[in-house]
């Protein structure tokens, strides 16, 4: 009888003061020793010091200098070229979407028909995440051309690995009541499928890929710097002829639409996931009209036995949405001049360039493989250490609940906001162009994506401390400094050490790519590989680039199980 | 269905000899016996983990046996392939604790997922459905009473129309059989004896077989025909419904427990921990 033994296994738990997890904190100061080692030997790699900083800094005072004031005859070229990093963000997307839900329906524990698919399954998508949208541009533009399409190609296959993860989990937290019982009335396999799983995730799958079309906009904004279409070519033709006052005017026009369609697409997640659009939300007079129409409605279609949903304002915004991106896609594919018939030709061609990439030879560049593998590390690290000292002070003054003048949130919280419109690639495209080729402007770029992100997340976790303890401390008589450094830092702690090493992951996978713009590290090496066609170095490249993303990674997945 | 038509003599579910291993060790089921003839309202009642649910999952080949044989109106469910078994579950309306509605999809919709057993291919949304069948999901939905819900998203509803809804669908596969496991378990006292009066008075009108787990006795006896115990996987208890005493009923969680395990006796409170155990569980 197992039973009988339920009970006083609970008491006994609840009796004894709770354990403490000893054995956990040598590993964990040794992870936070080897951070600050490894972040010491960054800074030194790369000849950071305070003097370079501030004489960086001052390289970028003139640079804003020469590209004041911007002249604007660039304009109708700049937004044509916005406006095919939309559709290639666009386009990119879909095919990711398209590609990934038969994917995540192999790769989910709860749908797969064999351990051996689920094992391919899951390997397709982790490897299409570890090599970075840039370097896949680059390595298909050799055999595609030059254009927008390698560029989609490439959007398209690495945001398989994180929409495809995504679907997956989503599949996985799905339900099993419904299924069970859909199966049981004589359903198959696939009718069950789509009448029980597809229901539960579809809120999330959007979510998921309105989120990813965000980032790959961004992304596809410098997929030009490889010569795969959109803005990117654009800014850096105008930066290379030294054109600072038209370069900026074309980096504003992508800036602006960046933030305009993160401001749309955040709002849009949060209306079409948003549960039970048919009770009011807000007691004012339109949302309380739209409820009662809903109401009346259904009402209608219930005494006439309507065979079809009633028009009610949820149905109405979903399936207008999905009109209007539907159209938009359409547009897009005419648009760019997308080579689909003749696809397999293509097809070809891609999956020949990428068996040129075999046998990969280590050893030709065997040196500057080394050292950009040393730098790109150097350059993650040390942007991520600049990054949270400029991240704490920003973070805590966009805290509503710390900071009580609501001026000082909305200006913190704005800068924040713009200074997120701008992709990572392009900052450091700016920023070589004010000091030169090397790992310093790319650290500092990666610096300020890393600044402006982290303080968000910083903002974010403080926001959700709660608020009995300060109101202990802070009835004890204490200043409003002692009651954040001992009130709320210590709840806020757990969850930015996590984030930290988040941020250290992300960074170690920017850096892989900003020496494509000449910012440091491998990427440098990848680009100047590809314009000689040495394919067999180009390989190495990438499977270096894999194994460090791989590692990190790993190392991220297992620290971060170590901290929770 | 044409091969079910044999005389009334012949038991439309019979399980002959049928065992369960789980593959952690569990005996679920411990040579199971049991012969159901056609119209007859049986209630299964033991304590939870006592193979109930199990026995139930046999009978539309959700679960397969380890050993044994079950066979329902003529198709032998324990071997049957996919097709076979497709066939035999639409003629199986299954009524479970959990309801299993997809929460986020109208009543309507629920309700007409019971008719895919009876179309070719998959569909998604009401509008996927022929137009005779939803009409057909209207009718149902107003038999059990929920009409002005059609359109209403499932997990807007309170646990007992919840499972109203989940009888529509099953009236929608149009079954001989009715298999209800635990159907009240999750509702309240008023909504328990609503869905119960619901559920028998749609298999005496449609002459449905019915077979119901419950672990309160007054329920079971007030309705069923048919009372069987089940106790660690095995029968303990078959007897006609009219002449069983709630007492003798009892013995299925008490009495019947001693003379069956020794250990038990030295420990008198042990059947009630595991019922507290159990039923803390998800």
């Amino acid at each position: 009888m197992s039973g009988a033994h339920v009970e006083p296994l609970t008491k006994n738990r609840a009796g004894r003061p709770r354990q403490p997890k000893n054995w956990r904190n040598p590993t964990l100061l040794a992870i936070t020793i080897g951070f600050v080692v490894a972040t010491a030997w960054s800074w030194n790699f790369i000849d950071m010091t305070l003097l370079t900083l501030f004489g960086g800094l001052s390289d970028l005072g003139n640079l804003l200098v020469y590209m004041f004031p911007p002249i604007f005859d660039n304009f109708p070229e700049a937004l044509r070229a916005t406006i095919e990093t939309i559709w290639m963000a666009l386009i990119g997307t879909t095919i990711a979407v398209v590609l990934s839900v038969p994917l995540a329906f192999l790769a989910a524990r709860n749908t797969s028909p064999h351990p051996l698919v689920f094992a391919v399954a899951r390997g397709v998508i982790t490897l299409t995440r570890a090599v970075p949208t840039l370097v896949l541009a680059a390595v298909f533009s050799i055999s595609l051309g030059i254009g927008p399409f390698p560029g989609i190609v490439a959007l398209g296959l690495h945001s398989v690995g994180m929409i495809g993860k995504l679907f997956t989990e989503a599949i996985e937290s799905t339900e099993f009541a419904p299924r069970e019982a859909v199966l049981s009335t004589g359903a198959g396999k696939w009718q069950t499928i789509l009448a029980t799983i597809i229901p539960q995730i579809i809120p999330s799958c959007i979510g998921t890929a309105l989120y990813r079309l965000d980032i790959n906009l961004r992304e596809s904004a410098v997929l030009g710097f490889v010569g795969a279409g959109g803005v990117g070519f654009l800014i850096q033709t105008e930066l290379r002829g030294l054109d600072y006052q038209r370069a900026i005017s074309a980096v504003s026009v992508i800036f602006i639409t960046i933030t305009l369609i993160e401001l749309i697409s955040t709002r849009l997640r949060a209306s079409i996931i948003g549960d039970h659009l048919s009770t009011p939300t807000k007691q004012n007079a339109r949302s309380l009209a739209r409820v009662a129409r809903d109401q009346r409605l259904i009402e209608a279609a219930i005494s006439t036995r309507r065979l079809t949903p009633p028009w009610i304002y949820e149905r109405i915004l979903r399936v207008g949405t999905g009109l209007m991106f539907l159209s938009l896609l359409v547009v897009a594919l005419f648009t760019i001049d997308m080579p689909i018939i003749s696809a397999y030709k293509y097809g070809d061609d891609l999956v020949r360039s990428i068996g040129r990439l075999y046998p990969p030879d280590f050893t030709f560049a065997r040196a500057e493989l080394i050292q950009g593998m040393l730098e790109t590390t150097a350059i993650g690290f040390t942007a991520t250490l600049l990054g949270l000292v400029i991240a704490i002070p920003l973070g805590i003054l966009s805290a509503r609940n710390i900071i009580l003048r609501r001026s000082v949130i909305l200006l913190s919280r704005g800068v924040l906001l713009l200074i997120r419109g701008l992709p990572e690639l392009i900052v450091a495209v700016l920023f070589v162009a004010a000091m030169g080729l090397g790992p310093v402007p790319g650290t500092l770029a990666l610096t300020i994506g890393t600044a402006t992100f982290m303080a968000k997340l910083i903002g974010d976790a403080l926001e959700e401390v709660q608020e009995a303890p300060r109101e202990g401390v802070s009835a004890t008589g204490a200043t409003r400094v002692q009651e954040f450094i001992s009130a709320v830092l210590p709840q806020a702690l757990p969850n930015l050490v996590s984030q930290t090493l988040y941020m250290l992951d992300v960074n170690l996978r920017s850096s892989t790519v900003l020496g494509i713009v000449g910012g440091g590290g491998i990427g440098f090496l990848l680009l100047g590989s590809i314009r000689v066609l040495d394919e067999a170095t180009v390989g190495a490249i990438i499977i270096t680039i894999f194994l460090l993303v791989y590692a990190i990674e790993l190392l991220g997945t297992f620290v971060r199980w170590m901290v929770e | 269905m044409q091969d079910s038509s044999t005389s009334g003599a012949d038991p439309l579910i019979s399980l002959t000899g049928v065992s369960k291993r789980f593959p952690n060790g569990t005996l679920a089921l411990d040579n199971v016996d049991l012969s159901i003839p056609r119209g007859q309202l049986l209630s299964l009642i033991g304590l939870s983990g006592s193979g109930k649910s199990t026995l139930m999952r046999h009978l539309n080949g959700l679960h397969r046996p380890t050993s044994g044989v079950v066979n329902v109106m003529g198709v032998e469910v324990s071997s049957a392939s996919n097709r076979q078994l497709r066939g035999v579950r639409k003629n199986i309306g299954f009524v479970f604790q959990q309801f299993g509605l997809v929460g986020r999809a109208t009543c309507l919709e629920n309700v007409l997922t019971g008719a895919l057993g009876r179309l070719n291919g998959p569909r998604y949304g009401v509008w996927s459905y022929p137009k005779q069948l939803r009409s057909e999901a209207f009718d149902h939905l107003e038999r059990v009473g929920l009409v002005n819900q059609a359109y209403q998203r499932a997990d807007t509803l309170s646990g007992g129309q919840m499972q109203r809804v989940a009888i529509a669908r099953s009236l929608m596969q149009q079954p001989q059989i009715m298999l209800a496991d635990e159907p009240v378990a999750s509702l309240d006292p008023e909504s328990s004896a609503q869905v119960l009066d619901l559920l028998l008075k749609v298999a005496v009108e449609e002459q449905m077989t019915v077979i119901v787990t419950l672990h309160q006795v007054e329920l079971a006896l007030g309705w069923a025909t048919r009372i069987v115990g089940l106790r660690d996987g095995r029968v303990v208890l078959d007897r006609d419904a009219t002449t069983l005493k709630q007492e003798d009923a009892m013995e299925v969680y008490q009495r019947v427990d001693k003379s069956l395990d020794p250990d038990v006796s030295r420990q008198p409170d042990a059947s009630g921990v595991t019922q507290r155990a159990v039923q803390v569980a998800p």
